[in-house]
C-alpha cells in the first residue's frame, strides 16, 4: 500500500510540473463555443464556422471592422449599379492580382460556378439558396476574364450587399471533371433541363456535399489568406497563414485584407466557466461572449488586466418584445402603450446587462446618428400613465385584474410572455416585466419554450408577447420585411403584424430614396410611427463584452461580428 | 452452453429492436425538426434575406432530400375526416389550422372551401382596414369553434365595405360548414396503409445492414461520428472504472478484516457524504480548486490537447493525454466510488458470515489469507453482474463530465445532437448504448455460468 | 407493520447517526409543510432589483426594521434563504408522489410476475385477444386523441366525447363481446399469459438505457413541464423495486407454509398481502429512499444542464444554476447546494442504518 501511495503521490508532482503547455508567440488563440458541424463554404450552419470560413475564402465585399464599412475584398470596387423598371445589374471587376492556391488566377468564370453551386438541385444549399433567388443570371465579358455582371430582378437596397456576400469557391479543386461547365444557371432552375442532366448534377452534388466535413481538409482550400492546417473535432481547429499571398501585394487594400498571426488555433470550449477559467490560465489570447458578472470581476483584476485588454463595443444585436397587434385584447394601440410604459428599461439594463447597452427608441442603432430619431423620446416606467391609458382604451379594473366587454363577450387583460429556453437574458426580462405588470394589475405568465416550438407559435401568431433579438448592421436599413404588412401573413417576418398605410408607404420610400437626407427624413418618420404603434418595442443594443491578449495590436475591435479581426492581429515590437 | 448463449442472444434483439422502435417513434411524434430552424427565421436580421416563398421552397427541399417528408410509419391511424393530402400542406402553421378545421367540421370539402374564401377576404382587404379587420380573423385562426367563426364572419361583413363578392361568398360558404358540420367526425378512426416508403422502414433496413445513416449537423456517417467519440469516453471511463473498482476493493477489504472497525468509521460516513454531493458540483468544485490561478494550478482546464507542430512520440502523447484527463478521471472515480465500494463492502460481508469463512478461521488461517483466497473468490461473483451494470450506466456521468471539461466524447455529442435534434446520431447512440448494455449482461450471465457450476446445469 | 416499527425503534437506540438523520428528516418535512405560514420576509419569486448578487451576512446592508437577506441574492434580487426553503419544498412535492406511486408500480407489477410466473396466469384466448383490443382502444381514445386535442386547442366538451369513449368501447369489447365468442371453441381454449417474461423484457428495455440519456432524449421532444418530468421519473424509476418484489415473492413462493396456506383456502392476494410484503418492506422501504435521494439529484442536474422545470419554480436546480452567470457568486451552490446534500445524507444514512438492524433481525 506504501507503494501506491508513493507513486501516487509521484505522479500528482510529475502531473504539476508539466501543467503548462508552452506555446508560440504568434499563435493566436481563440475559444469557440461550439465545434462548428461543418465548414462548408456552402451550407455551414454555425456563426463560428462562418468566422474561420471567412479567414479561407473572400467573398467580393467584406465589411471592414476599423470602420464597420463595406469593402471590395475579391472585386477591386464596389460594384456599377444599373437600375430598368423591372431589373437591376450589378458589374464587378475582380482584382487582378487575386489567385487560388495553385496559382492561377481567380476569374468571372469561378464566380459564375460559385452561382450555379448556389442555385443547383441535390447540392445541400438550402440555406443560402433563398438569398441568391433574385440573381437570375450572370454575364460573362470574353474580353476582360475579371468582369461579369449579375442580372438581378426588381431592386432593393440590401441587394448590393447580397450579391457581395457569398464565399466564391474554386472550380478547378471542386468539380475538376467539369460537371457543371455545360449547363448554364438559369438552366439550373428549369426543371426540364434539370432532368435531362440529373445524373451529371447529382455527381457533383453527391462529391460536393460532403465537403467541409473534418476529413475534407484538402479540398477545403479558397483564396483567403490562410489554409486549414488541422482540425481535430471537438477540441481544436488551426489554421496557418499561405506563403507568398497575394494579399500582401495590393497596396491601401493590404489593410483590410489582411494575414498577419502565422497560425490561428480555434480552441473548442463549450462550457462557459471552463472558458474563463482558461483565460485567467493564460491558455487563451481572445475570449468573447463574457458574461457581464465575469466581465465586471476581470475589470477589478490588476493583474489580468496587465496582460489583457478588455473591450466593450456597442454591438448591433437589438433585444426587443414584439407584441401581437392581432389579438384583440391588443388591438388598440392605447393598450400596447400601457404595456410600452410598463418597461423599466434602464433597470432591465442593469440588471440582466450590467449596464452594458444602449437604449434606443427605435430600431436604427443610436450610433447611426444621420438616421437615429434623437427627439424621440422613449417610453418611461410609469405605472400611473399605464393604468390612465388602459382606461382611455375601455379596460375597467376590478379586484381579478382589467377585463372589458367587446361585442358582449367579457375580455380579460391576461398575457403570456414566450421566449427561447435557455436564454438567461430573456427569461430574467420577462420576469421582471411580470413584477412591473403586477404593479398595474396586469397578470402575466412566463413561458420558456424550446425555440422550434417558438418558431411555430410565433409562425403561427398564436402569442402574447415575446422576447428576441435581431441582429442587424449599419450598412443596411431595409425594414420592410419586419414591418410592412406584406409580411404579415402566417410565417412571414412581420410578427407582430404592425404596419398602417402610411408606414407601409415609408417602407417603400425608404427602399427607394435616391439621397442620405430624403431617407433620414422617412426613416425619422418610421421611428415615429412605430413608436405611437408600440407593438414592436425595441429595448436596447447590446455592448459586446471581450478580452483580448495584450502582447497584439491592431485588432480591430467592432461592434460587429465576430467583434474582432483575427487575420489583422500584429505582435507588439 | 451454446444453445443457452443463443437463446440469450436471441432474447436480447427483439428488446434492442423494441427500445429502438419505441425511441425512433417518440422522437418523430413530436414537433421540430432538424434545419427548421436554420432555414427559418431565427436569425433575421433588419432585412430578410429571402421572402417567405422561397424559404418555403427551399425548406421542402430539404425535407425531401432527407426523406423526412415521408409518412413516419407503415401505417397510420388518425380521424377519418382528415383528408391524407394534409401532409402536403405549407406551411406548417397553415397546415395545422386545416386539421383542426377538418377535425371539427368534418367535411374536408366545405373546409377548404371556406378556407379559400377567407383567404380572398384577406387578400381584397386593403392595408387601412387590415388592422381593423386582425383580431376578427385571429380568432378564426386560433378558435375555429362554430360560435367563434360565426360572431367572427358576421363582424368581418359589417367592418370591411368594400368586396361585397367576396364577403357574400365567405358568408355562403360559412353558412354552408356550419349547416353540414359533423361535430362528433373526429371520434371516427381510419387506418391508413403507407407501403414501406416510410421513415421507420427506411431506418429499420438500414439498420438491419449496419448502415446508421447521415448525421444532419456533421453531414458525416453516423457510424463514423460515432466510432470517434466513443474512442475517447470509452477509455475515460474503462480506466476511471478500473481505477475506481481497484481502490474500492482495496477499501472494502480493509473495511471487512478483524480490525476494520476503525477504516470502517472513517470511510463509510465520507462516501457517504461523497455520495451526496451532485456531480456537477464535484466537477466545478475540483476546477476552481485544482486547476484555477486562484487556487491550486496544477492541471489544464479544458480539453484534450493543444495543436502541436511535431507530431508526438506515443509516449509523449500518453503523457500530454493522461495530463488532460487527470481531472476528469479524478472526477469520475470520486463520483463512483461510494457506491462500488458501499456494494464491495456488501457482499464481502455476506460471504463473512458464511460457514466456511467460520471454518477457515478457526482453521488458523491468517486474516489476509481468508480474506483474499476465501472470501474475495465468493464475493467477487455478484461484483460481476454489478460491474456489468455499471459501465453503461458511467455513460450518463459522462455526460456531464464532457459538459464540464469540454471533452469531445459521447456525452457531448449527446447532448449537441439532442439540442440539434439531429435524429440519427440520437438514434445511433440510444441504440449503441443499449446493444452495449444488453452485451455486458450476456457476458456477466456467461461468466456466472462457468463460474458456478449450479447454473450451468440449470441452463442446459 | 410491527416488524417494520421493531426495526425503527431498534435502529434509533442503537445508532446515533440514525437519530441525528431521522430528527433532521422530520424537522425538515415540518418546516416543508409549515413553510408558507412563516413570516418570511421575502416571497421566492420576488425580485428585488436594488439588491442584486448580495453577499450572505451582508451587513453593510443591514438596516434596522427592513427586510434583509440573510443569505444573499441572486441575479435578480431573490432571495437565497426563502428559495433554499422553497426549493425543499419542491423537491419534496416533487419526489413524494413519484416515489410513491413508483413503488406502487413497481410492487404491483414485480409481485405479479413472481406470483403469476410465466404459466399460472391463464385465460380463454377470447378474453386475452379482446383485453388486447381494449388495451388499444384505450390507449387512442384516452391518450392520444386528448393529446392532438390539447395540440389543436379543442375545447372541454370535445375531450369528454374521447374519454367517454374510452370507457365505454373497452368495456363493451370486454364484457359485452367476450361472452359472445364463448360460442366458438377455438375462443375458449385457455392459454397461458407470460407475465414474468413480459415484465422482464420490459424491465430490461428500460433499465438498457442510462435513465440520465434516455430523460435527456425524451425532453428533447417535449418542453421538461413537471407532469411531464414527473411521469417519465415514474416509469424509469419502478424497474428497481420490481426485481426486488419479483424477488422477494419468488422467495416466499417456494416456503412450505406458502403451500400450507393455499391449502387451507388462503387466496393468492392475502397471502401475499399477510406475508410477503412485510417481508419485502424493509428492503423496498430502503430502495425507496436511495430513489428519493437520487430524484433530487437528477432535478438538480437537469437545472443545470438547461433541462429544467420552469422558471416560476423555486427549485434547488434553479438556484444552482444561477452560477453560471457569475462564478463567483459560492453562496448560490453553497446554501441550496449543502441543503441537498444534507438531505440526499440523511436519506442514505436512514436507509444504510435500517437495513442494518432489519438484517441482523432477519437473522435473529
Amino acid at each position: 500500500m506504501r507503494k501506491t501511495q508513493a507513486v501516487l503521490f509521484s505522479l500528482l508532482l510529475l502531473l504539476s510540473f508539466c501543467s503548462q503547455p508552452e506555446r508560440q508567440p504568434d499563435e493566436v488563440r481563440v475559444r469557440l463555443a461550439v465545434d462548428p458541424a461543418n465548414l462548408n463554404p456552402v451550407n455551414y450552419s454555425e456563426l463560428e464556422a462562418l468566422q474561420i470560413l471567412n479567414l479561407l475564402y473572400n467573398s467580393l465585399l467584406a465589411p471592414d471592422l476599423s470602420y464597420n464599412t463595406l469593402k471590395p475584398s475579391l472585386a477591386s470596387t464596389l460594384p456599377e449599379v444599373e437600375r430598368t423598371d423591372s431589373l437591376t445589374y450589378f458589374t464587378y471587376q475582380l482584382r487582378e492580382e487575386a489567385e487560388w492556391p495553385n496559382g492561377e488566377a481567380v476569374t468571372a468564370a469561378d464566380v459564375a460556378f460559385t452561382l450555379k453551386v448556389l442555385k443547383a438541385p441535390y447540392v445541400d444549399n438550402e440555406s443560402v439558396k433563398p438569398q441568391v433567388e433574385f440573381i437570375q443570371d450572370i454575364v460573362l465579358y470574353a474580353d476582360s476574364p475579371g468582369k461579369f455582371t449579375f442580372v438581378c430582378t426588381g431592386y432593393s437596397p440590401e441587394m448590393e450587399l447580397l450579391t457581395g456576400d457569398f464565399f466564391i469557391l474554386p472550380s478547378y479543386l471542386l468539380d475538376p471533371e467539369g460537371l457543371l461547365n455545360p449547363l448554364t444557371l438559369q438552366q439550373l432552375s428549369d426543371t426540364v433541363a434539370v432532368a435531362h442532366n440529373n445524373s451529371r448534377i447529382q455527381e457533383f452534388a453527391k462529391r460536393f456535399n460532403t465537403l467541409g466535413s473534418s476529413q475534407s481538409t484538402e479540398q477545403l482550400q479558397g483564396s483567403a489568406g490562410y489554409t486549414l492546417e488541422r482540425w481535430a473535432p471537438g477540441q481544436y481547429i488551426t489554421l496557418k497563414r499561405k506563403e507568398d499571398w497575394w494579399g500582401t501585394t495590393i497596396g491601401k487594400a493590404s489593410e483590410y485584407l489582411t494575414a498577419n498571426p502565422a497560425r490561428i488555433s480555434f480552441q473548442i470550449i463549450p462550457e462557459n466557466t471552463t472558458a474563463l477559467l482558461a483565460l485567467q490560465n493564460r491558455q487563451l489570447d481572445v475570449l468573447d461572449n463574457i458574461p457581464v458578472a465575469e466581465f465586471e470581476q476581470l475589470k477589478q483584476n490588476k493583474t489580468f488586466q496587465q496582460d489583457y485588454a478588455l473591450h466593450s463595443p456597442q454591438g448591433y444585436e437589438l433585444v426587443y418584445a414584439g407584441i401581437n397587434t392581432r389579438q384583440s385584447k391588443l388591438n388598440d394601440r392605447r393598450t400596447r402603450q400601457a404595456l410600452a410604459h410598463l418597461f423599466d428599461v434602464g433597470n432591465l439594463i442593469k440588471v440582466t446587462q450590467q449596464s452594458y447597452a444602449i437604449p434606443t427608441v427605435g430600431p436604427v442603432p443610436p450610433d447611426a446618428e444621420e438616421f437615429y430619431h434623437t427627439r424621440l423620446k422613449p417610453y418611461t416606467f410609469d405605472v400611473q400613465q399605464a393604468v390612465a391609458l388602459l382606461k382611455s382604451a375601455g379596460w375597467v379594473q376590478s379586484s381579478e385584474g382589467w377585463h372589458r366587454s367587446l361585442n358582449g363577450k367579457r375580455e380579460a387583460l391576461t398575457l403570456e410572455i414566450i421566449y427561447r429556453a435557455g436564454n438567461t437574458t430573456y427569461e430574467q426580462s420577462a420576469l421582471i416585466f411580470q413584477q412591473n405588470a403586477a404593479k398595474a394589475g396586469i397578470p402575466v405568465t412566463v413561458q420558456a419554450l424550446e425555440s422550434s416550438s417558438l418558431n411555430q407559435r410565433l409562425a403561427a401568431h398564436d402569442f402574447d408577447m415575446f422576447f428576441r433579438a435581431i441582429s442587424g448592421n449599419p450598412f443596411v436599413f431595409n425594414f420592410k420585411p419586419l414591418f410592412h404588412t406584406s409580411f404579415a401573413a402566417p410565417g412571414g417576418f412581420n410578427v407582430t403584424g404592425v404596419g398602417t398605410t402610411e408606414s407601409d408607404q415609408l417602407l417603400e420610400g425608404i427602399n427607394a430614396a435616391e439621397t442620405q437626407e430624403e431617407k433620414a427624413q422617412l426613416l425619422k418618420r418610421l421611428q415615429e410611427v412605430l413608436h405611437e404603434e408600440a407593438a414592436f418595442l425595441p429595448l436596447y443594443y447590446r455592448k459586446e463584452k471581450l478580452a483580448v491578449h495584450r502582447r497584439f495590436t491592431n485588432t480591430k475591435i467592432s461592434g460587429l461580428r465576430p467583434y474582432y479581426d483575427v487575420s489583422s492581429f500584429l505582435l507588439k515590437k | 452452453m451454446a444453445s443457452y448463449l443463443l437463446k440469450r442472444i436471441l432474447l436480447a434483439i427483439p428488446v434492442l429492436w423494441g427500445i429502438a422502435t419505441l425511441i425512433f417513434l417518440l422522437s418523430r411524434l413530436m414537433p421540430g425538426i432538424y434545419g427548421a430552424e436554420l432555414l427559418g427565421q431565427s436569425d433575421s436580421g433588419y432585412f430578410g434575406k429571402a421572402d417567405a416563398n422561397s424559404r418555403e421552397k427551399a425548406y421542402r427541399q430539404f425535407l425531401h432530400r432527407t426523406g423526412q417528408d415521408l409518412p413516419l410509419f407503415y401505417f397510420s391511424l388518425s380521424p377519418a375526416t382528415e383528408p391524407d393530402t394534409l401532409h402536403l400542406i405549407f406551411p406548417e402553421s397553415e397546415r395545422l389550422f386545416l386539421k383542426r378545421l377538418s377535425w371539427q367540421y368534418g367535411d374536408w370539402q366545405l373546409v377548404s372551401s371556406f378556407h379559400n374564401s377567407l383567404k380572398y377576404v384577406e387578400q381584397a382587404t386593403p392595408v387601412a382596414q387590415r388592422n381593423r379587420l386582425a383580431p376578427y380573423l385571429q380568432t378564426i385562426y386560433q378558435n375555429p369553434t362554430p360560435k367563434g367563426i360565426e360572431r367572427a364572419v358576421t363582424a368581418l361583413s359589417s367592418l370591411a365595405p368594400n368586396q361585397v363578392a367576396q364577403k357574400s361568398q365567405l358568408q355562403h360558404h360559412t353558412a354552408q360548414l356550419l349547416e353540414g358540420q359533423n361535430p362528433y367526425a373526429y371520434l371516427m378512426p381510419a387506418l391508413r396503409w403507407h407501403g414501406t416508403a416510410n421513415q421507420y422502414h427506411r431506418w429499420l433496413v438500414g439498420l438491419a445492414q449496419g448502415e446508421f445513416g447521415t448525421s444532419f449537423r456533421l453531414k458525416r456517417p453516423v457510424s463514423a461520428v460515432l466510432f470517434e467519440a466513443v474512442g475517447t469516453t470509452w477509455w475515460l471511463l474503462l480506466i476511471s472504472m478500473v481505477v475506481a473498482t481497484a481502490i474500492a476493493l482495496e477499501l472494502s477489504l480493509r473495511m471487512v478484516r478483524r480490525g476494520g472497525h476503525s477504516w470502517r468509521k472513517a470511510v463509510l460516513p465520507s462516501l457517504f457524504l461523497l455520495d451526496s454531493i451532485p456531480l456537477f458540483v464535484l466537477a466545478m468544485l475540483l476546477l476552481v480548486l485544482l486547476a484555477s490561478p486562484a487556487f491550486l494550478q496544477l492541471f489544464p482546464v479544458y480539453g484534450m490537447g493543444y495543436f502541436q507542430e511535431a507530431q508526438l512520440t506515443k509516449a509523449q502523447a500518453l503523457g500530454q493525454w493522461l495530463q488532460f484527463m487527470a481531472l476528469p478521471l479524478l472526477c469520475l472515480v470520486l463520483a463512483n466510488l461510494p457506491y462500488l465500494t458501499s456494494q464491495f463492502y456488501h457482499a464481502l460481508t455476506d460471504t463473512a458470515n458464511q460457514d466456511y469463512i467460520r471454518t477457515a478461521r478457526a482453521k488458523g488461517l491468517s486474516e489476509s489469507t481468508v480474506i483474499r483466497k476465501h472470501m474475495l473468490r465468493n464475493a467477487l461473483l455478484p461484483v460481476i453482474t454489478l460491474l456489468s451494470d455499471f459501465l453503461p450506466a458511467l455513460v450518463a456521468g459522462a455526460v456531464i463530465i464532457e459538459t464540464v471539461f469540454a471533452i469531445p466524447g459521447m456525452g457531448r455529442l449527446l447532448i449537441d445532437s439532442v439540442l440539434a435534434r439531429d435524429y440519427p446520431v440520437i438514434m445511433g447512440i440510444v441504440v449503441l448504448v443499449a446493444a452495449f448494455k444488453l452485451l455486458s449482461h450476456l457476458l456477466a450471465d456467461l461468466l456466472y455460468a462457468t463460474a458456478d457450476p449450479r447454473i450451468r446445469h440449470a441452463t442446459t | 407493520m410491527s416488524r417494520l416499527f421493531h426495526t425503527l425503534r431498534q435502529a434509533w437506540q442503537e445508532f446515533l447517526a440514525f437519530r441525528v438523520a431521522l430528527l433532521y428528516l422530520l424537522l425538515l418535512t415540518l418546516l416543508v409543510l409549515v413553510l408558507p405560514w412563516l413570516p418570511l420576509p421575502f416571497h421566492p419569486n420576488e425580485l428585488d432589483l436594488e439588491h442584486v448578487f448580495q453577499r450572505p451576512f451582508d451587513w453593510e446592508a443591514y438596516q434596522q426594521g427592513r427586510p434583509f437577506h440573510w443569505l444573499g441574492t441572486d441575479t435578480l434580487g431573490r432571495d437565497v434563504l426563502a428559495n433554499t426553503l422553497f426549493g425543499a419544498r419542491t423537491a419534496w412535492a416533487i419526489s413524494f408522489p413519484v416515489m410513491v406511486l413508483t413503488t406502487l408500480l413497481g410492487v404491483g407489477l414485480g409481485t405479479s410476475a413472481g406470483l403469476y410466473g410465466d404459466k399460472k396466469a391463464r385465460m380463454s384466448r377470447g378474453r386475452a385477444l379482446m383485453l388486447l383490443l381494449a388495451a388499444l382502444v384505450a390507449f387512442y381514445y384516452g391518450i392520444y386523441l386528448p393529446l392532438q386535442l390539447t395540440s389543436l386547442r379543442f375545447d372541454t366538451t370535445a375531450y369528454t366525447y374521447a374519454l367517454t369513449l374510452a370507457l365505454l368501447l373497452p368495456g363493451i369489447l370486454v364484457f359485452g363481446i367476450t361472452p359472445l365468442l364463448k360460442r366458438w371453441d377455438f375462443f375458449c381454449e385457455e392459454i397461458a399469459l407470460p407475465v414474468d417474461q413480459a415484465v422482464l423484457r420490459l424491465i430490461e428495455m428500460l433499465t438498457s438505457i442510462p435513465r440520465l440519456i434516455l430523460i435527456l432524449v425524451l425532453a428533447s421532444f417535449a418542453p421538461p413541464s413537471l407532469l411531464l418530468l414527473s411521469l417519465l421519473l415514474i416509469f424509469t424509476f419502478w424497474t428497481g423495486i420490481a426485481r426486488l418484489a419479483r424477488a422477494e415473492t419468488l422467495r416466499i413462493r417456494e416456503l412450505p407454509y406458502f403451500e400450507a396456506a393455499t391449502g387451507i383456502g388462503a387466496t393468492q392476494a392475502q397471502l401475499i398481502y399477510r406475508h410477503a410484503l412485510p417481508n419485502m418492506l424493509a428492503p423496498i422501504l430502503v430502495s425507496s429512499v436511495f430513489g428519493l435521494a437520487s430524484l433530487m439529484l437528477l432535478e438538480s442536474t437537469l437545472s443545470f444542464l438547461n433541462i429544467g422545470v420552469s422558471t416560476d419554480l423555486a427549485s434547488w436546480g434553479r438556484m444552482i444554476s444561477g452560477i453560471r452567470s457569475n462564478t463567483s457568486a459560492w453562496w448560490l451552490v453553497a446554501f441550496p447546494g449543502a441543503l441537498l446534500s444534507l438531505t440526499v445524507l440523511g436519506l442514505q444514512t436512514l436507509s444504510h442504518y435500517f437495513l442494518k438492524s432489519s438484517r441482523g433481525n432477519t437473522r435473529l
